[in-house]
């Protein structure tokens, strides 16, 4: 599997090669923690929230929030402890880059979250990783520790007066608690429910404190960003989507891995067809889920010759979006039909169950596709299935019930051959 | 609650409503129907249903209106094509997995789901595939379980939290797989059944009245319960003279408990057609002899025979007359005259175990209901445990700290379950609570208060300063753990802590459905008690007339004191250690059985009425004693009509005055009696302040937490009837299967659960 | 109004498991108290500790439920809601190694099926049984973050990628 930059300098995949990568000294040698020495040196909280807005960081973990104005909501005066929670769940399908920049590079998330801590004013930080990554929670305690022992993690860090601690926290298999109200339940030893919003988590989080919930990649980015300055990170990229982005590639390419591209990098063709090697096999391209499990399907005829631009605006623009940036690439041995019901037994495993319409709609729908799949389809049937998403999508509690909707709605809409030669 | 004003616009009309107000409640206030399944008022919001679904301006998806709160210039709109269709869209899914049996759903009739899908669903159905399958069970003895039925609004684990404090029942599995259940799936718990009051389908069922009728075969009777002084309504559902169950469910009756009843009010009811109860008067005619039927016209002659012959030879005084605090009011007023109109005897009391007198007499701010305890910003509870003895006053607590973030003063000698509310909690020695009381008067005998009852004197303070930092209301709450000369002070209380801005209100906490009704008749006026009573017969009381029976543990006290009477007369319902004594035994009508009122711990006075006819041969005990009273000669003029005695009784308490049947209708509504406030100063400080200093100062400390049902399922003489509270006493046993009755696979003895 | 509620542990232990609950070397104590220290709420280290439990145990079974509640000062009801809730606690026996391959699309694409039938060929068991020995019990579960390199599986904690027939053969070998 390959791990690379295209189309710029890495910057969050400076030093997944190296020999040794996860160790304090090489992330030393190589760059690290100087971005936390230079806030040391005369910066203050508000001035690193200002530079994280500067940047145009959006948020990585598949909302695309800006990542300064989540900062800022955060209230100053509050009487309560603040919480800085790195979100490590990574369970959205085709999902992996959080996965390698942990394991590769565990000093540059800790020294990321610290800056968060700083900024924000938390003492306490966790790392909310999903059970699965048993692996990579172990990596993570051997380098928390490692920092604590040179004096970065803990009571006052470097000399300081600012005093900070990671833990690590392991969730047990439940894809909702990548949603980041759910990841607090969870956290605080409940079920894995999302809460209602508002109030929001900046305001009242993790133990009813204001809390600041960021993805793996978007605390990563901070040290770079405060390194060569906002504006500096931001130019990497385009005017809204700032700096560069790590993807994740999956399916029939002869390269799958983990690639970072600057924001805006211009032709998804080529990205396929060149950068990941082209096609397995040498098949046609028929269909690419660009964001991971939770965005709406690409024919590859909205692909080729397009021109589609690798960023925020341009999926939008393209049809789909950035999501978690799980980059699927499907080849025409792949039946549109099969690989929505694969995703929506996914979203109906993973419904927490608390809100109707996500629980009963993906019951219901799975109980369609498999009707359907061992040959008793009707050609009603995807009237109803696009109804029933009709009926879940911008109703339910959280953005689950719309993702379990998305993929359905825009498979039938764009691979309509797929469905009908099943149900008529 | 801020009174500041806001313009909403609902379906092109506008409102002035509160800022803040919950906008599905304004909408259903101002006639726009809403529906909703998971909304409950005052239960942590859950907005899982997605039923309550309208269309906000300027927001960007069709909003959940139990979550919105009124903003000035909201435009809303609960009606249109997108909301109905989105609303259809919810009934289909919560009924694609249900099955779509309601004729054999113990629910059918009074679905939730039921009545939305014919309001708000869709005409066909389109979920053809199979259901997800779920066994029925029991969860308990008391709640039966049909998952399938569940559509996960979650009203029964909040209620069990958030009323109860218990949080026995919660929802397990994920996804379409969420079942609600237990660990193991055994409901151990005060079976309180407010889930299956709460659950709006047929998945929590009452498994005493399974299977027995359709709840449209009910005759609904508003009444108040007899158990506990909170005096919860309740709908008795009776069919052909047979009380079937008891409800609290709000289509019948919306009163001051709301949904809300405890184990007793909901499952107690069995003792009323019970097979062992007295079917007609009988006499003994010898000592030692058989109890022989007889007609209430001999029983009746009989009693006022001997009476008299007792007057004659000993003196009226020697007929004690003893009235049981479970009795109407009617009953208890009727008894009053009885013994000083008619007999003249000194000798006239309860069988109560708090006397409340000394509170009454000193009271200098009115009782507190159910609501004002709920909405209090301080409470101040001494002694007693009212999530055991008073389950609605528990519940009204624990809400105004959860919900209402009111601060709860705990002063008490055991480490009872409503401490997880207390922010300050006086764990005392047994017996030193009136220290506590002395110290809260004057913080002079702080230092004497804390030694006595081991604790620190900045704990008191603590107390103290909860108190005098209250805007807003404080509420006391008053238990028979302190003595007469504490409960005249406490009753004055309010003059020590009096500021703008606060209010004091009080609420006693005794132990029996009529204790207060029991007080205000004047029973308790005459300066004698039961155990004075019974150490006195064989000497002073030769005769005792009794509606009701001694309690086992007085009896105890006094072994031999009944077999010392010349005669004992008992109006009851069962037999039992008294009537085993007795020489005249009458059949007296339960609760359910005849019309009346109760007064409970807030000074509501509530009606009590007749759901079945008397049973047997029975009478209520009014009528009893009146019919006795003509028998000696004084005709009291009631005419067999209950209304009659409680107009007597308008005109003679001054408290009730003004009251009527007909103002006392609406339960809704309850009318509060107006007792008497003031200061007086019978409140003698220094009386207490030398009963205090003659407490001893090292008693052992109660350091464990009762469990939960420790007072709810002990037996008594009404509770005995009911064969599933004989499980519940003995430790409520998992069978071996839950798919089956646990009543027809266990058998136990009726130990009590604190004994076994 | 908003509704506050103030979440408070309950403080009796009410149902009769009928069992002790379980008891751990000092060692696993430790770990026990280095986990509880992360939080400022004694709940919060329910997850790390079900993960000891059932390391320790096999599975979440009545003993552990009941330790875990004592622990924690929860009711026994507070575990199963949550560890009913979470597909990797495990309130039923599982097998010594649970082989658990991901089926989840991108690893659909890539041959995910093949695997499956393969390990349950070998193994003589259907997707969600255990062997007789007790010894591997096969489930497919949901996307494990590896679909660069599908496809795949976890045995207990361990990533197995880019799999193949012989990759399993050899695998399964070490373990039997
Ligand atoms: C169903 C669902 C699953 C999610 N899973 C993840 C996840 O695994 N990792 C993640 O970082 N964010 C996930 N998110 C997004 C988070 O809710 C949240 O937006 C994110 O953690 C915020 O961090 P960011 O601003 O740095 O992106 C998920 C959201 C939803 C609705
Ligand atoms: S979940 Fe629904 S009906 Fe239930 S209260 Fe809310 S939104 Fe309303
Ligand atoms: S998001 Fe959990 S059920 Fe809808």
């Amino acid at each position: 599997m390959r791990i690379e930059a295209i189309g710029c300098e890495p910057l969050q995949l400076r030093r997944v090669h190296l020999e040794n990568s996860r160790a304090l000294d090489v992330y030393r040698r190589n760059g690290g923690y100087e971005a936390i020495k230079k806030v040391f040196d005369g910066m203050s909280p508000d001035d690193v929230i200002n530079e994280v807005k500067k940047s145009a960081l959006r948020g990585r973990g598949g909302a695309g929030f800006p990542t300064g104005m989540k900062w800022s909501f955060v209230p100053k005066d509050s009487p309560k402890p603040k919480y800085v929670v790195c979100n490590a769940d990574e369970s959205e399908p085709g999902t992996f880059k959080d996965r390698y920049l942990m394991e590769r590079d565990p000093h540059m998330l800790i020294e990321g979250m610290l800056i968060a801590a700083y900024a924000l004013g938390s003492k306490t930080t966790y790392i909310y990783t999903r059970g699965e990554y048993k692996y990579l929670i172990d990596i993570m305690d051997v380098a928390i520790a490692e920092a604590r022992a040179a004096g970065l993690v803990g009571n006052n860090i470097l000399g300081t007066d600012f005093s900070c601690e990671i833990y690590t926290h392991t969730g047990a298999g439940a894809y909702i608690c990548g949603e980041e109200t759910a990841l607090l339940s969870s956290l605080e030893g409940l079920r894995g429910h999302p809460r209602m919003k508002p109030p929001f988590p900046a305001v009242s989080g993790l133990y009813a404190c204001p809390t600041v919930v960021n993805n793996v990649e978007t605390l990563t980015a901070v040290p770079d960003i405060i390194k060569m300055g906002g504006e500096a990170y931001q130019k990497l990229g385009t005017e809204k989507s700032g700096g560069t982005k790590v993807w994740s590639v999956s399916g029939h390419v002869n390269s799958p891995g983990v690639y970072e591209l600057p924001m805006g990098y211009d032709d998804m063709e080529k990205f396929i067809m060149e950068d990941c090697g082209g096609m397995l096999d040498g098949k046609k391209l028929k269909a690419v889920i660009p964001g991971g499990s939770s965005v709406y399907i690409m024919r590859a005829d909205q692909i080729i010759g397009k021109d589609v631009r690798m960023d925020y605006e341009g999926l939008v623009a393209a049809g789909s979006s950035v999501g978690s940036g799980g980059f699927i690439v499907m080849d025409e041995t792949v039946d549109i039909f099969e690989s929505t019901k694969n995703l929506t037994e996914f979203y109906k495993h993973e419904s927490c169950g608390w809100c109707t319409p996500c629980r009963e709609g993906t019951d219901w729908l799975v109980k369609v596709f498999k009707r359907i799949d061992s040959g008793g389809g009707r050609p009603e049937d995807a009237q109803l299935m696009l109804d029933l998403c009709d009926n879940i999508e911008g109703k339910s509690f959280c953005p689950l019930g719309d993702a379990a909707a998305w993929p359905i709605q825009s498979a039938i809409k764009r691979f309509p051959e797929d469905f009908k030669k099943r149900i008529s | 609650m801020s009174t500041d004003l806001v313009k909403v616009t609902i379906n092109g009309k506008d409102f002035q409503v509160a800022k803040g107000a919950r906008l599905i409640d304004v909408c259903r206030e101002k006639g726009f129907d809403i529906p909703s399944f998971c909304y409950y008022a005052d239960l942590a919001l859950q907005a899982s249903c997605r039923m309550c679904l309208v269309r906000i301006e300027k927001m960007p998806k069709l909003q959940t209106s139990c979550t919105i709160t009124c903003t000035d210039g909201m435009i809303v709109t609960t009606q249109s094509e997108e909301i109905e269709k989105a609303q259809r869209g919810m009934t289909e899914f919560l009924l694609a997995n249900h099955p779509l049996d309601c004729p054999v759903c113990d629910r059918g009739g009074e679905c939730e789901l039921q009545e939305m899908t014919f309001d708000w669903g869709g005409l066909e159905e389109r979920f053809t595939e199979r259901k997800n399958y779920h066994a029925e069970r029991y969860l308990s003895p008391m709640v039966a379980n049909d998952p399938q039925r569940c559509i996960l609004c979650k009203r029964c684990t909040r209620v069990c939290d958030e009323w109860m404090g218990e949080d026995a029942i919660e929802a397990g599995g994920r996804g379409a797989h969420t079942v609600i259940g237990t660990y193991l799936g055994w409901l151990d718990c005060s079976q309180c059944g407010n889930c299956i009051e709460v659950c709006p389908t047929g998945t929590l069922l009452d498994a005493t009245y399974r299977h027995q009728t359709r709840p449209w075969e009910l005759a609904q009777n508003i009444t108040t319960c007899n158990f506990c002084s909170d005096g919860c309504q309740m709908s008795l559902g009776s069919r052909g003279g047979e009380v079937l169950r008891s409800v609290a469910r709000d289509r019948y009756v919306n009163g001051i408990n709301g949904e809300f009843l405890c184990v007793k009010g909901r499952f107690g009811h069995p003792f009323i057609n019970h097979d062992e109860r007295i079917r007609t008067p009988m006499i003994r005619y010898k000592k030692g002899g058989k109890l022989i039927p007889a007609t209430w016209d001999e029983a009746i002659r009989h009693v006022a025979e001997r009476l008299d012959a007792v007057a004659d030879e000993h003196g009226r005084n020697a007929i004690g007359v003893v009235g049981s605090p479970r009795l109407t009011n009617e009953a208890l007023h009727v008894l009053h005259k009885f013994a000083t109109e008619l007999v003249g005897t000194e000798n006239y009391t309860t069988t109560d175990r708090f006397s409340l007198k000394s509170f009454f007499n000193n009271l200098s701010a009115p009782l507190a209901t159910p609501r004002d305890i709920r909405y209090a910003k301080t409470i101040l509870q001494i002694g007693g445990d009212p999530g055991e003895l008073q389950p609605l006053t528990g519940k009204a607590v624990r809400q105004a700290v959860r919900n209402g973030g009111a601060t709860l003063v705990l002063v008490n000698s055991v480490p009872i379950r409503l401490r997880e509310q207390a922010k300050v909690f006086l764990h005392v020695r047994p017996g030193t609570e009136d220290a506590i009381v002395l110290a809260l008067t004057d913080s002079a005998d702080d230092k004497l208060a804390a030694q006595k009852a081991g604790l620190d004197a900045e704990a008191i303070d603590a107390a103290r300063q909860a108190i005098a930092n209250t805007t807003g209301d404080v509420v006391i709450l008053v238990s028979h753990e302190i003595s007469n000369e504490a409960q005249a002070i406490i009753a004055q209380l309010p003059s020590v802590f009096a500021a703008e801005g606060r209010r004091f209100l009080f609420h006693p906490l005794p132990f029996y459905n009529n204790s207060i009704g029991a007080h205000d008749m004047g029973m308790m006026d005459a300066a004698t008690s039961p155990l004075h009573l019974l150490a006195a017969t064989g000497s002073d009381i030769r005769a005792l007339y009794m509606a009701g029976s001694f309690l086992p543990e007085q009896l105890a006290e006094h072994e031999d004191a009944l077999s010392r009477l010349d005669f004992l007369v008992v109006q009851e319902l069962f037999e039992n250690e008294t009537t085993a004594a007795a020489d005249v035994v009458l059949p007296a009508a339960s609760y359910a059985e005849q019309d009346g009122t109760f007064t409970n711990n807030s000074g509501l006075v509530q009606r009590v009425r007749q759901s079945i006819p008397p049973l047997h041969q029975s009478k209520p005990d009014w009528m009893i004693t009146a019919q006795l009273a003509k028998e000696l000669g004084m005709d009291f003029g009631y005419e067999m009509s209950a209304s009659a005695v409680f107009r007597d009784i308008a005109k003679n308490v001054p408290a009730y005055s003004e009251m009527s049947y007909p103002k006392l209708k609406d339960e809704t509504n309850p009318v509060q009696a107006r007792y008497a406030i003031g200061f007086s100063d019978s409140g003698n400080t220094d009386v207490l302040r030398s009963r205090v200093e003659a407490l001893p100062d090292n008693g052992e400390k109660i350091n464990v937490t009762p469990d939960v049902g420790v007072e709810l399922f002990r037996l008594g003489m009404l509770t005995d009837k009911v064969s599933q509270f004989h499980l519940l006493a003995s430790g409520n046993p998992r069978p071996e299967t839950t798919a089956i009755s646990p009543l027809y696979q266990i058998t136990v003895e009726a130990k009590r659960r604190d004994a076994a | 109004m908003s509704t506050q509620i103030v979440n408070i542990q309950p403080l009796s232990q009410p149902v009769n498991l009928g069992v002790e609950p379980a008891t751990f070397s000092p060692e696993v104590e430790a770990e026990i108290d280095s986990h509880i220290a992360k939080y400022p709420v004694l709940r919060s280290a329910i997850l790390p500790l079900m993960f000891i439990v059932q390391r320790e145990r096999g599975y979440l079974d009545p003993a552990g439920v009941l330790y875990l509640a004592n622990r924690l000062k929860l009711r026994v009801t507070d575990i199963w809601e949550v560890a009913t809730f979470y597909s990797m606690i495990h309130v039923e026996p599982i097998g010594k190694y649970n082989i658990q391959i991901c089926r989840t699309l991108s690893c659909k694409i890539r041959g995910a099926g093949k695997i499956t039938e393969y390990c349950s060929q070998k193994l003589g068991i259907q997707v969600g049984e255990t062997t007789a020995d007790g010894k591997f019990t096969l489930t497919e579960v949901e996307c494990l973050g590896s679909c660069g390199t599908a496809p795949m599986m976890q045995i207990n904690f361990d990533y197995h990628e880019n799999l193949t027939p012989e990759k399993i053969d050899q695998i399964l070998e070490k373990l039997a």
